[in-house]
């Protein structure tokens, strides 16, 4: 068994406006650095566009004609300071959503052992009815919801390591007590929720924010006192891995001092997570990460670790 | 924003402007991609506070006072 990878050329079709760290290049990058040989075992499927259906598992019907509503013939339409809507945007989104439902799919059918989802635009801010922070749809919450609805699973854990709190993960799953939510993050920083008495409403959500300036070794410490120990408890069916890269210590848009070798470790700990109680079950999927050569070398050696672990 | 430069800011100045930075990170009402630039504005804010009361730590310090505990004035290196 091997690693999967979903991706699509149309994610490039989300194309920001001039100078928004949230840019097709990213995607570029990551695509350039998994063309190496090392990552020839990598098992590479196209993600197709994600079922409306898949949206309503965790949006409103209205939020998604409103996105559409939105989106102009040409240039861009801001939603926020943060989010902006082109020609391209609905598709590329659909394609993210259809990336994760995809590799649920594909692990749970024991195509393969785990997967990475490398697509734009990330989705662990967007809320239930409002788009925000790059984000339109909550990609890894409708991946958890399609585990448990479709595939019958009783428990997913999700963890989010972007140094950005995931709000939208923590909204669209504050009562579902069959995922625990796990979030390190840089605090404060954007979007300025992410307390640890933000619990959920079933103790289903555990936040353990960082300060500013907080390097590998805090993260680590944090992850082995809190989270990891909490997830043993949970004896999650299924990993989820929110992965963004912007707490590596280059990353322009905060201040979190996180090296590669800091997300090799959490991957490792996390597949270790799934061998013990979800048969090595671990889909992942991008979130942030705004410095190119960062984003590349994180998101690089976290496939990695999959693909040493799922071979 | 205030027009002063940070540097030239008064304690009462920068520690108001602070107080705002702090209560716009905490509610949320910034941008992602503003979000860094107004913690670094706390940051330096907070420097120039603290650099204020330093400043005027050592000034209390260096008041003398006489046998009754009246000041008397401040020790020759703060006359300048
Ligand atoms: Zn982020």
């Amino acid at each position: 068994m091997t690693t999967a990878l979903f991706t699509h050329s149309d994610c490039l079709g989300h194309e920001t406006p001039e100078g928004h760290s949230e840019r097709a290049d990213r995607l570029r990058a990551i695509w350039k650095t998994l063309e190496d040989p090392a990552f020839e075992a990598l098992d590479r499927r196209e993600a197709p566009l994600a079922e409306r259906s898949e949206l309503r598992r965790v949006h409103p019907e209205a939020h998604v004609a409103a996105i559409e509503a939105a989106i102009p013939a040409e240039g861009h339409v801001s939603l926020d300071a943060d989010t902006h809507v082109m020609s391209g945007s609905l598709t590329a989104a659909l394609r993210g959503v259809g990336a994760v439902v995809s590799a649920v799919d594909a692990v749970m059918a024991g195509e393969v052992s785990n997967a990475f989802c490398a697509i734009r635009p990330p989705g662990h801010h967007a809320e239930k009815a409002t788009p925000m922070g790059f984000c339109l749809f909550g990609n890894v919450s409708i991946a958890a919801k399609r585990a448990l609805d479709h595939h019958g699973l009783e428990r997913v854990a999700i963890i989010d390591f972007d140094v950005h709190h995931g709000n939208g993960t923590q909204d669209l799953l504050w009562d579902e007590a069959r995922v625990l939510f796990c979030s390190t993050h840089q605090m404060p920083l954007y979007p300025g929720t992410g307390e640890p008495r933000e619990t959920g409403a079933h103790g289903n959500i555990i936040n353990a924010p960082l300060p500013p300036m907080a390097d590998g070794a805090a993260f680590r410490k944090i992850m082995e006192e809190r989270i990891l120990p909490a997830l043993d408890d949970f004896k999650p069916e299924l990993v989820l891995i929110s992965a963004g890269f912007d707490a590596h210590r280059d990353d322009p848009l905060a201040q979190l001092n996180f090296d590669v070798e800091d997300f090799v470790w959490v991957t490792e700990k996390l597949c270790d997570i799934a061998d013990r109680h979800a048969g090595g079950r671990v889909v992942s999927t991008l979130e942030g990460g705004y410095d190119l050569e960062a984003l590349a070398a994180s998101t690089a050696a976290h496939v990695k670790v999959l693909m040493e672990r799922g071979a | 924003m205030n027009d002063t430069p940070v540097e030239e800011m008064s304690f009462e100045q920068a520690m108001a402007e602070l107080e705002q930075v702090v209560q716009k990170l905490e509610n949320g009402q910034v941008a992602l991609e503003e979000s860094i630039q107004l913690y670094e504005r706390g940051d330096a804010l907070r420097k120039r506070c603290e650099a204020k009361l330093q400043a005027a730590e050592e000034k209390v310090a260096a008041i003398t006072t006489d046998a009754a505990g009246n000041p008397t004035g401040t020790k020759a290196f703060d006359a300048q």
